[in-house]
């Protein structure tokens, strides 16, 4: 407490009684008695702040958020230099989730309190968050000085310190911390866990000879009980030191008591200075001999032979991928290829797999062999040559392995697969569907057929399909996938809106993925006051490391890509957003309806609200769950901030995914539309460095020398704008004319096409002129693929082009087997010739 | 998913009908017999009292064959347990599983309490040699011939096979 304490916060001895047990109803949560006791203070002493936010405190967490924050705030208000009503706040803001005000507050509580270790304590778990680690090492250092009895304080200062990079002073700290322990309990898993944490500090930094030291000793009086880290340790430890004889024996070990860990090979094969990744005309026969030997002393283990495969090469590899695909045909192994094909990265590999497989295609063909293996060949060979692009030869195996097996799931999810590739989205979601059929407890087939029904743009039946296995007291199986964090479901649910030209609820589902990784980021916090006291350090750090990267997990660029994409299509034609928000309209029936709902809706709220007065309840201090406000997703088509949002979306991945070329051509659109020049000018720096050819790049550089940065931007940074855009885009050629040279540079490829049309159309350039380009795609010499045709037709009919419907044949032509160019009266066809056939009511006959 | 009926790793196994397999039912159904099954078909072969005698026949794991059976009550009191399906996939054919499968059943007949099951029976359409052969092997004798059994396929006429069930 301060020296002097002002006179509005001193209370004479009744009323200060009354405030010490005020703050002990609050600690045991008997919030009705605390609220008397501090209206009981506030009769007296209206204004006395530390009060008034204990009040706020507990009206908060009665419920009444409103008013309980409102009255905290007077608080600050009226005892500006009070600890308590600081922490207060930060209490408030931290179950808020906002993090960097919360700390703000906690950091004026210091101020005014400088050796509370309550405030302490949650200030440090705040500075993790945040990853102000400098800070940290301040806080966790008060803490220790404060009360170095305690165990844990000593541990937080050496992870503080760890965490800031000062690996030596996270030594000594361990160090000093072992000598103060007296009379640990044998097999203390706590104390364990510390000494293999000391240890890797001590392999951090270098030291091997004593880390292993530490650990040897500990191990041996069983002081550490990690067995599978102590073995793990030893190895890498006696490995880093070149004992590689000793190491041999500790990485032999690891293999015996793992023989399927491909890591404990790897490190057999380092400690031998072989590396798997980069084998030398010598080193290659010697790896291979040392599998073979793993592979014979270990006869279940599958790793060294899996291994042997990628080591080995010419006879060798023809002999052992000869027994290794016909042991494996034999057993039934469904995921046989997935395993193989890993392999064709090297073409003479995928030969001879491609040979031995079709042999034993044909030895297993006659009819005295086993009819399982026979069928699992032609499964595997249809997976093989699907994966080469080979689609009708796959489905024309596929076909006969149906009628050999019609009972067996995999080969329907395989044909749905081959006719993904074959761009027939609608035939693929039935042939799932198939599967899905056979085996109706099978999750993994349910949402393997709701993710190729979501790909063929069906979205409702893709709902009821997943609505068998969702929760069936959820508002929508979307809403109990949203609630499961189903990242799988909200991509490819957001991606089908997207598609469907639904961009609102396109934007609700990417919003929703943002959630989910903002969730798994506030998730850690609990964890940083949770393991230091259980001292589980090392799973901490790699957890601090996971979060670290959070943001570069597949998911969450795909739906950042997305969602920027649309905010800047938003932007750039705000009558698409009124199009989209323009309320449907409703029949007369429909508007009746509609208002029953809202009745109703009312009606339930009202006497919920009566029984949320007052009670004793504690319910935290967390604010509610926010409701769905709005379910369309319209609100987000409507915001104002779009580019500010977009822009908020690509910063995480500007750190964590540079060399995704994609990125920074987002980065491009969104900064350019806020005329930011200088970063816009750098995305495209940056994309250039990864790819200077790329079509999408191209089609970038044409639209900023197009919006003529030199004059746009602000005079003080008009000298580096020209001159960066000199170096981009040089002003020599016309835009025309580069836009042509690149074409021509680029004549096969359809991406670079499709990319010139569109720069064309930027250029303003006659729709005929852009349409003739486009119809290009279907010159002898291009590469095509459904993927860019599909790209360009929906580019076609953005532009408004009267030739999209003939292009839309002529690519249907092109690619029979595909049904994404029908339309979309030739898809209700389709989809309506393929519904059940109806049930005939015959008597029964029976067929013995 | 399939329970193995003995002690030896055997490459055959069988499983009771659920409403989640039904659909791997009635694609067996569809490419075994010339017949399409109604609805009632399928909901009845999921019964309680018929667990023991409507199996698929698993071989290596993959369903390749199906037995599907009902119980009759004969008017003088007696049950008799009759077979209305019962095939293997072609490739899967002379390898066994159509004999594992019937003797499954017989068992389970004899074994049978509630209610006690005097005798199975079923209909073979009479061009069909081999599959009359087939039951003869297992213990069933022709009881006499059912003439236009059949109203949409030909021939028409069927043999009625029957075995009586020893209690054990």
């Amino acid at each position: 407490m301060a020296p002097s304490i002002p006179a509005k916060r001193q209370l004479p001895s009744k009323e200060s009684t009354l405030f010490k047990e005020l703050l002990t109803l609050y600690e045991t949560k008997q919030l009705k008695k605390g609220l008397k006791a501090a209206d009981q203070i506030l009769k007296k002493f209206p204004e006395h702040g530390e009060t008034l936010c204990m009040k706020g405190l507990l009206l908060t967490h009665m419920g009444k958020r409103g008013e309980g924050i409102e009255t905290v705030k007077k608080g600050i208000r009226l005892d500006i230099t009070s600890h308590i009503v600081w922490h207060v706040f930060g209490l408030i803001q931290k179950a808020e989730k906002n993090y960097e005000e919360a700390l703000k507050s906690y950091t004026q509580a210091l101020r005014c309190d400088k050796d509370n270790t309550n405030i302490l304590r949650d200030a440090a778990n705040l500075q993790t968050q945040l990853r102000l680690y400098d800070a940290l090492v301040e806080t966790r250092h008060t803490l220790l000085r404060l009360r170095p009895a305690l165990r844990q304080n000593w541990i937080g200062l050496a992870v503080a310190y760890h965490l800031n990079g000062q690996l030596s002073d996270a030594k000594q700290v361990l160090e000093a911390y072992e000598k103060t322990l007296k009379n640990v309990p044998d097999y203390d898993v706590e104390h364990s866990e510390v000494l293999l944490y000391h240890v890797r500090v001590l392999e951090d930094l270098n030291e091997f000879a004593e880390a292993l030291t530490l650990l040897d000793s500990n191990a041996k009086s069983r002081i550490i009980v990690d067995r599978r880290a102590i073995m793990e340790t030893r190895a890498r430890l006696l490995s880093k030191l070149r004992e590689t004889e000793e190491a041999e024996h500790a990485w032999r070990a690891l293999i015996e008591m793992n023989p399927d860990c491909t890591a404990y090979y790897s490190g057999y094969l380092s400690n031998k200075d072989i590396s798997l990744e980069s084998l030398t005309d010598e080193s290659r026969p010697q790896a291979l001999h040392i599998l073979r030997d793993f592979s014979s002393q270990i006869p279940r283990a599958s790793a060294p032979r899996r291994l042997a495969l990628t080591v080995a090469s010419g006879e060798e590899f023809n002999d052992l991928v000869k027994d290794y695909l016909s042991i494996r045909i034999s057993k039934g192994i469904p995921s046989l290829f997935a395993d193989v094909k890993a392999l064709y990265k090297d073409p003479v590999k995928r030969d001879i797999v491609e040979k031995t497989m079709e042999e034993l295609r044909e030895q297993l063909s006659s009819l005295a062999s086993e009819p399982t293996s026979y069928l699992w060949t032609l499964y595997f060979l249809a997976q093989h040559y699907s994966y080469l692009g080979k689609q009708s030869r796959a489905l024309s195996l596929l076909d006969e392995a149906i009628a050999h097996t019609p009972t067996l799931p995999e080969l329907y999810t395989c044909k749905g697969r081959v006719l993904k590739r074959s761009g027939d989205y609608l035939g693929a979601a039935r042939s799932v569907e198939d599967a899905r059929l056979l085996d109706g407890q099978d999750r993994f087939l349910n949402t393997k057929s709701a993710k190729y029904l979501l790909r063929a743009g069906l979205v409702e039946e893709a709902s009821q399909v997943l609505g068998l296995f969702t929760k069936k007291d959820a508002q929508s199986p979307g809403a109990d996938l949203e609630e499961m964090q189903s990242l799988l479901y909200l991509i490819e649910d957001g991606n089908a809106h997207n598609r469907n030209g639904n961009l609102g609820m396109a934007l609700k589902r990417y919003t929703a993925i943002q959630k989910v990784f903002n969730d798994y980021e506030d998730d850690q916090f609990d964890f940083h006051s949770y393991s230091i006291r259980k001292f589980t350090i090392l799973i901490y750090l790699n957890m601090i490391h996971w979060e670290d990267r959070l943001h570069s997990f597949p998911a969450y660029p795909e739906a950042a890509l997305a969602a920027s994409q649309i905010y800047v299509r938003l932007h750039d034609d705000p009558d698409l957003v009124a199009s989209l928000t323009a309320p449907a309209a409703l029949t007369d029936a429909e508007k009746k309806a509609k208002n029953k709902a809202k009745k109703a809706a009312h009606k339930q709220e009202d006497p919920k609200k009566a029984a949320n007065a007052l009670s004793n309840e504690d319910k935290g201090l967390e604010p509610e769950p926010a409701k769905d406000d709005d379910p369309d997703g319209t609100k987000l088509l409507q915001a104002t901030d779009k580019l500010e949002k977009a822009a908020a979306w690509l910063a995480p991945l500007t750190r964590l995914d540079k060399d995704n070329i994609h990125v920074w051509i987002a980065v491009y659109d969104v900064s350019v539309r806020r005329n930011k020049w200088l970063q816009a000018i750098r995305a495209l720096n940056h994309a250039r460095s990864l790819d200077s050819e790329h079509p999408e790049l191209h089609l970038r550089l044409v639209d900023l020398r197009k919006r003529d940065p030199s004059s746009a931007c602000a005079p003080a940074i008009e000298p580096a704008v020209t001159a960066a855009l000199q170096e981009l885009i040089p002003d020599e050629v016309s835009l025309e004319t580069y836009n042509s040279q690149y074409l021509q540079k680029h004549s096969t490829s359809p991406r670079a096409i499709l990319s010139c049309a569109r720069a064309l159309h930027r250029l303003e350039a006659p729709m005929e002129e852009v349409e003739n380009q486009l119809f290009t795609l279907f010159n002898a010499d291009v590469d095509l693929d459904v993927k860019t045709l599909l790209a360009a037709l929906t580019f076609l009919k953005e532009i408004k082009s009267s030739r999209a419907e003939m292009f839309g044949t002529s690519c249907d032509s092109r690619f029979e087997l595909s049904t994404a160019f029908k339309s979309q009266a030739e898809l209700a066809t389709l989809r309506h010739d393929n519904t059940t056939e109806s049930e005939a009511n015959q008597p029964e006959e029976t067929l013995g | 998913m399939s329970s193995a009926t003995t002690t030896t790793t055997s490459k055959v196994s069988f499983a009771s009908l659920t409403p989640n397999n039904l659909g791997t039912v009635r694609k067996l159904n569809t490419v075994l017999f010339p017949i399409k099954y109604s609805d009632k078909f399928y909901r009845d072969i999921l019964a309680p009292e018929l667990e023991d005698f409507c199996k698929l026949i698993y071989y290596n794991d993959i369903p390749v064959g199906i037995i599907c059976c009902r119980l009759e009550n004969q008017s003088d009191g007696t049950v008799k347990l009759y077979i209305m399906t019962m095939g293997v996939l072609a490739p899967y054919r002379s390898l066994g599983l159509g004999s594992k499968g019937l003797e499954a059943i017989l068992s389970a007949a004899a074994a049978n309490s509630k209610p006690k099951i005097s005798h199975v029976h079923l209909h073979v359409q009479i061009s069909n040699t081999e599959a009359k052969r087939f039951y003869e092997r297992h213990g069933f004798t022709e009881v006499r011939v059912h003439e236009n059994y059949y109203k949409k396929i030909e021939p028409r006429d069927a043999w009625i096979l029957e075995k009586t069930i020893e209690h054990a």
